[in-house]
């Protein structure tokens, strides 16, 4: 496999302010995206990133339910974990059973694997700064190796104070429909995720440093603009990861 | 035999530390003996019975320069790295193929969640997290992934995997594809999880957990016991150079789209896994001499194992579980019982099942309580099956 398609995107950006500024559309959390049964038990993050996943889903015309799905976040269910440390760190706290099996870090890819009925293998992967660049890597792999297509979903709800003064917002999610090689009805080709000398654009670095799930942005924006071939950087860090990303062919 | 879907990768080198002992020689003495190796936490308390397969030996401290990222977790990797010459072949393969070429994936349910919780305390106590806590070096699930990688040197791809408790097997088929789609020569495939209070009163709140040693497939079992380890393969592009050396074949993944906590009744995403690992090798279910079972002692999960088992072989294999003997490793059982199943194909035995005295009726697979040290397995299944319905199958083959 020499290149694979973008077939659809979804973005989901809680914050407002943060929407205004991104040069795509991007919606707040949509209800209808988390089945009822969900809506009032799930976390930010699981929302965000069933909003995403399902606009992706919606816009590429495929259905979630035959699509394998790779979760990528840096912190995973970080509000849950936070509410658990501060119960364990009371001798007489209480573990609540829903509370704990909601803490994995494949939560979403859980719910998400019910909620749509698939089959289709789900997993979760994190990787601090480069999680979306490792992420993009990991659907690259699988579409090399397998073929078809995959749903690709970068998500991160603010984190908790204590752990990280400072960074892990704002809450953020993207969602990216996949396909091995050339696919008809495809936004753009995307080469396989190498080390590389492309900048991450300054107006969003220091905002993607606080929130590692908007390195996505790049990308993003590229997808929209349908801009013309090159390099986008796939993390605001040091470590160079980007991919050749072309619309016009 | 139909052709293969993924190439097959060696298997180079594997260490392996956890409550048996602190390199794989120890966990074969304590397989081969079907040694119970669980006793109460030393480690911290709980306000309940219950045994831990955890690792008593000292733990090697972490360099300065990577200070940040030391914890319980690091630590464990950090010690089954320095065992038995394990560093030297993760060395040799970045000298061979360069440190660009030379990727990480790592499996892990809480990684450094124990520190973290010992940072709570610390916050509920003074209002403020301890001075060198470092959330991201510590507690994400890429923590002690990122912390082998600089140890080592490396260059090439890093990640955590979390998929609960197939969250290291599901490595081993991340890791694999690296190298199939030619990104990486080699990569360090690891299942690393520490004893916390999150999974042991977790576990503890869904009433899963044991008092006394568990008993996985039989019919008096009581529940669980939690362990800990971390358990290292170097798995490098198949060669005739490394003929000598076992191959993974492939890893099968599915979800189960069934319960968050329960698995599907029938086991038909255990299943699935199982005939995708299969189909990816181009093998036949007859081919398999032994399964390897995640039976973890909750009734649900080994009978529906069991008949994940019934209902894709016609004849079942020799199928045994390990963690009467070891606890349930989590995040790491994944990686450990890819050890374990890769002892078995080297020194040619079949693990038994610690603590089995009754086997369940509901269990309707050939499960050999005791170990057999007259058959020597070729071709093994391992399965690790997790929370959120997230199933894993690893197929592994002798030289």
């Amino acid at each position: 496999m020499d290149r694979m398609s973008l077939l659809g995107y979804g973005v989901c950006a809680p914050d407002a302010a943060l929407r205004e500024t991104l040069p795509f559309a991007a919606s707040d959390i949509v209800r209808e995206a988390i089945p009822a049964t969900l809506r009032r038990r799930s976390s930010a993050a699981t929302q965000l990133a069933f909003s995403a996943a399902a606009a992706a889903c919606g816009q590429a015309g495929r259905s979630p339910s035959s699509l394998p799905a790779i979760f990528a976040s840096v912190a995973g269910e970080i509000q849950t974990t936070d509410l658990l440390c501060r119960e364990l760190a009371r001798p007489e706290g209480v573990v609540s059973p829903n509370a704990f099996h909601n803490s994995v870090q494949n939560t979403a890819a859980g719910y998400w694997s019910i909620a749509q009925q698939c089959t289709q293998p789900a997993s979760a992967l994190a990787a601090g700064h480069d999680t979306f660049a490792m992420a993009l890597l990991e659907a690259w792999c699988q579409l090399a190796c397998s073929g078809g297509e995959l749903l690709l979903v970068c998500y991160d709800e603010t984190w908790p104070a204590p752990l990280d003064p400072g960074r892990g917002e704002p809450a953020f999610a993207c969602a990216l429909v996949l396909a091995a090689g050339d696919v008809a009805g495809r936004l753009a080709h995307i080469g396989r995720p190498e080390r590389g000398g492309a900048e991450f654009p300054e107006a969003w670095r220091a905002m993607a440093e606080r929130m590692p799930a908007l390195a996505a942005l790049p990308l993003l924006d590229l997808a929209a603009s349908g801009g013309k071939a090159r390099a986008v950087p796939l993390s605001a860090a040091v470590s160079g990861w980007q991919a050749r990303m072309n619309c016009d062919d | 035999m139909t052709a293969p879907v993924i190439a097959p990768v060696a298997v180079t080198a594997y260490q392996c530390v956890s409550a048996a002992g602190d390199d794989v020689e120890a966990l074969h003495a304590a397989l081969v003996a079907n040694r119970p190796c669980l006793q109460p936490p030393r480690l911290f308390e709980l306000p309940f019975d219950t045994v831990v397969g955890e690792v008593v030996s000292p733990l090697p401290a972490i360099r300065a320069e990577l200070r940040a990222y030391d914890c319980r977790n690091a630590r464990l990797a950090l010690k089954a790295l320095n065992q038995g010459g394990f560093r030297a072949e993760a060395e040799r393969a970045v000298a061979r193929y360069g440190a660009g070429r030379v990727g990480l994936v790592l499996g892990t349910s809480t990684s450094g969640i124990y520190d973290s919780e010992l940072a709570y305390m610390h916050l509920l106590r003074d209002g403020a997290m301890p001075a060198d806590f470092s959330f991201m070096h510590i507690q994400t699930a890429q923590a002690s992934a990122e912390f082998l990688h600089r140890e080592l040197g490396l260059e090439g791809p890093c990640y955590g995997i979390s998929t609960a408790c197939s969250s290291s097997a599901k490595a081993l088929g991340a890791a694999q594809r690296l190298i199939a789609a030619d990104v990486c020569d080699a990569v360090l495939a690891a299942g690393v999880d520490s004893l916390c209070r999150l999974t042991l009163r977790g576990f503890h709140s869904l009433q899963l957990v044991s008092a006394e040693a568990c008993r996985p497939l039989d019919a008096e079992r009581r529940g669980i016991n939690i362990g800990e380890g971390a358990a290292l393969l170097l798995l490098e592009r198949a060669t005739p150079d490394n003929a000598s050396k076992p191959r993974l074949l492939a890893v099968g993944e599915s979800s189960d789209a069934h319960h968050m906590s329960a698995p599907h009744p029938q086991g038909a995403g255990a299943a699935a896994a199982m005939a995708q690992a299969l189909r990816l090798a181009g093998r036949r279910v007859e081919d398999v001499d032994y399964v390897n079972l995640h039976a973890t002692a909750s009734a649900l999960n080994d009978r529906s194992e069991a008949k994940a088992v019934a209902s894709l072989f016609p004849s079942p294999p020799p199928c045994s579980g390990v963690k009467g003997l070891l606890g349930h490793t989590l995040g790491a059982a994944g990686a450990v019982e890819a050890v374990v199943s890769l002892l078995a194909l080297e020194q040619g035995f079949l693990p038994g099942t610690c603590g089995l005295q009754q086997p369940d009726p509901a269990c309707p697979c050939p499960v050999i309580a005791a170990p057999r040290l007259d058959v020597a397995p070729k071709l093994v299944l391992s399965n690790a099956l997790g929370f959120g319905g997230n199933n894993a199958s690893v197929l592994l083959e002798a030289a």
